[in-house]
């Protein structure tokens, strides 16, 4: 259900709640109205019948006959009022009390005649007194009859206000209830799926481009997901593309650079040739041989930079095997050992137990390592300390290897520029080629390499390396 | 006029060393550097006539000193070498009036023409 309809649906409910208990109010309501208006009339007709029976002691008492027509009087009054308001006292008491009432008062009025009839008889001592004893019977039955029913109905009255009362009570127990379950439900429904999709785009933001996998569901939540998961395609393809322009330009800057790199020296080479030619009968014997020397000295300036060329096209062909990083860590130290004894750098070390193995090839990663730890040597000169940590960066299941100097850092202007190929800020003797190497091995590696410099607190490189348990080849079999 | 001196920029020690030797073979009289701030230092001291410039150095580059020396000594000629033969960036030092434009590895002979073309020049 998408979640507009659920919030529709919840208001849906709990208007239809409040409508119904708005409803028993209203007719809880419209039956005390009804009762009151009962006991209104009620009342008036029970002081009626009171002073009909206060006209019946009086003409008991002194034998009026008027007293009788007045009782008659009253009676008409009576049951003409009772005609007037009939509807109400049925809807009050029912059809059958308002009947027993009226037939009553009917009696009394009998009885009344009845009185009347035997006085002007001049029945005995004892007939009077049965007539007497009838009336005043009648009297009381109707009295009696009518505060009854006008008690019961206050009773009513009471029961149906305390039944109100409860029903209103827990009427709004439910209605606070079901919003709060409601809302519970959407808010909960909502808030795993946001917590999904912000999961996912942190996973996004670190490079890993997999979809959420799961069926999403049919609401406007599964509508970000797949948005979500449209916008990981996109920019994985979008990825590849600048990856390939870059490498098509760092082809270009490379091969620039190739022919700028080798041209220098063969120029040498060929200068040197040629002159050699022109003042070849000026020379001595030992200028020739410097000539010479200097000719092998190009040459071997032009094999290291084929080899720094191959050893890249190389780092394409690993030998990967299940390693750990301390221990690649510490066969650079024993390679780079002697450069710090001769110089005054000292070496700190903060290699991080337990580590998870990586799987790497090993004279790969040694040889990022010895061109990074030489670099900072290099750096710092005579003096210095030369950091080496490692540590496990749990969140992104990743091994970082840390290379730290206290050299005057690289100026900010060639941070950009100093893994381009035949990059060197290095007097003389930089190829311009070991950092570019490094790089290119690491990212085969599926880690990263990168570099914080100022001037302050020095140059550091992070070598980060996927742990063996992330990279899929590693459990299934070794290579 | 100064006649006959050679001023060359290269930060290849090499080519500063050979064409010296091989020059001043001819009779040229010829003074190296290994950047374009000092040349252009030492031009304010002493007038040459053909200065030979490599393109691409640290700081003070190639089409710089082009520049400045045209700019304030336009009796000057100046030649490039370069090893890296880019043809926009030849076309640029066309533009700013260079003598010639050679790519290494330099021929030693055709720059001894283009260096002859020069002093002839005036």
């Amino acid at each position: 259900m998408k979640i507009t309809h659920k919030v529709y649906f919840s208001n849906a409910v709990l208007i239809a709640l409040i409508v119904l208990i708005s409803a028993f109010a209203l007719h809880d309501l419209d039956q005390i109205l009804t009762k009151f208006r009962f006991t209104v009339i009620a009342d008036q007709l029970n002081a009626s019948f009171l002073t009909m029976r206060l006209a019946e002691k009086n003409y008991f008492l002194y034998g009026d006959l008027d007293t009788l027509s007045e009782i008659d009087e009253m009676i008409g009054t009576a049951t003409s009022s009772m005609e007037a308001v009939k509807a109400d006292i049925i809807r009050a008491v029912g059809h059958d009390n308002y009947k027993k009432l009226n037939r009553k008062l009917v009696a009394y009025g009998h009885r009344v005649d009845e009185t009347r009839q035997a006085a002007k008889e001049g029945v005995g001592l004892e007939g009077k007194r049965r007539t007497q004893m009838r009336l005043r019977l009648a009297g009381r039955h109707l009295k009696e009859f009518s505060e009854n029913i006008t008690e019961m109905e206050r009773d009513r009255v009471g029961r149906i206000i305390a039944g109100s009362k409860t029903i209103l009570f827990y009427s709004f127990l439910g209605v606070v209830f079901f919003a709060l379950f409601f809302t519970y439900l959407i808010v909960n429904n909502i808030g795993l799926s946001l917590r999904k999709v912000v999961e996912f785009t942190q996973m996004i933001s670190r490079g890993n481009y997999e979809k959420i996998a799961e069926r999403y569901p049919n609401n406007e939540m599964g509508a970000v997901i797949s948005a979500v998961n449209t916008m990981a395609e996109d920019l994985q393809n979008r990825e590849k593309e600048i990856l390939q322009s870059k490498r098509l330009a760092s082809i270009g800057i490379l091969v620039a650079g190739v022919a700028h790199e080798l041209n220098n020296p063969l120029n040498n080479i060929s200068m040197m040739a040629q002159t050699y030619v022109e003042v070849y009968e000026n020379l001595q014997k030992e200028q020739r041989i410097e000539f010479m020397q200097r000719v092998e000295e190009e040459t071997e300036r032009l094999r290291i930079i084929i080899k720094n060329l191959l050893d890249f096209s190389r780092a394409k062909e690993r030998h990967l095997v299940e390693n750990k990083a301390n221990n690649v860590v510490q066969k650079t130290i024993a390679l780079v050992r002697n450069m710090l004894n001769i110089s005054n750098i000292q070496l700190q070390l903060d290699l991080a137990d337990d580590l998870p193995t990586i799987y790497v090839d090993e004279h790969q990663v040694q040889q990022v390592l010895v061109n990074i730890t030489t670099n900072a040597i290099q750096a710092m000169g005579d003096t210095g300390v030369l950091f080496l940590r490692s540590h496990y960066i749990s969140d992104v299941d990743e091994i970082e290897i840390e290379v730290r100097d206290t050299g005057s850092g690289i100026e900010s202007k060639f941070l950009d520029h100093i893994f381009d190929p035949f990059f060197t800020t290095k007097e003389e003797g930089g190829t311009g080629l070991g950092l570019w190497v490094s790089y290119g091995i690491i990212k085969n590696h599926g880690g990263n390499l990168r570099v914080e410099s100022s001037a302050d607190d020095g140059t550091a490189f992070f070598i980060t390396l996927p742990s063996c348990k992330s990279v899929k080849e590693c459990c299934n079999g070794k290579s | 006029m100064a006649s006959h001196n050679i001023m060359i920029i290269d930060d290849e020690k090499i080519v500063g060393d050979m064409a010296r030797l091989s020059l001043e073979q001819e009779g040229y009289e010829v003074e190296t550097f290994l950047d374009g701030r000092s040349a252009l230092d030492r031009l304010e001291e002493k007038t040459f006539k053909v200065v030979i410039t490599d393109l691409k150095m640290k700081g003070v580059d190639g089409l710089e000193v082009l520049r400045t020396v045209k700019k304030l000594y336009p009796e000057t000629v100046v030649i490039m070498i370069t090893a890296f033969a880019n043809l926009d960036v030849a076309i640029e030092a066309l533009r700013d009036d260079v003598h010639d434009f050679f790519p290494k590895p330099v021929k030693l002979k055709e720059l001894k023409i283009s260096i002859q073309r020069a002093m002839e020049k005036n």
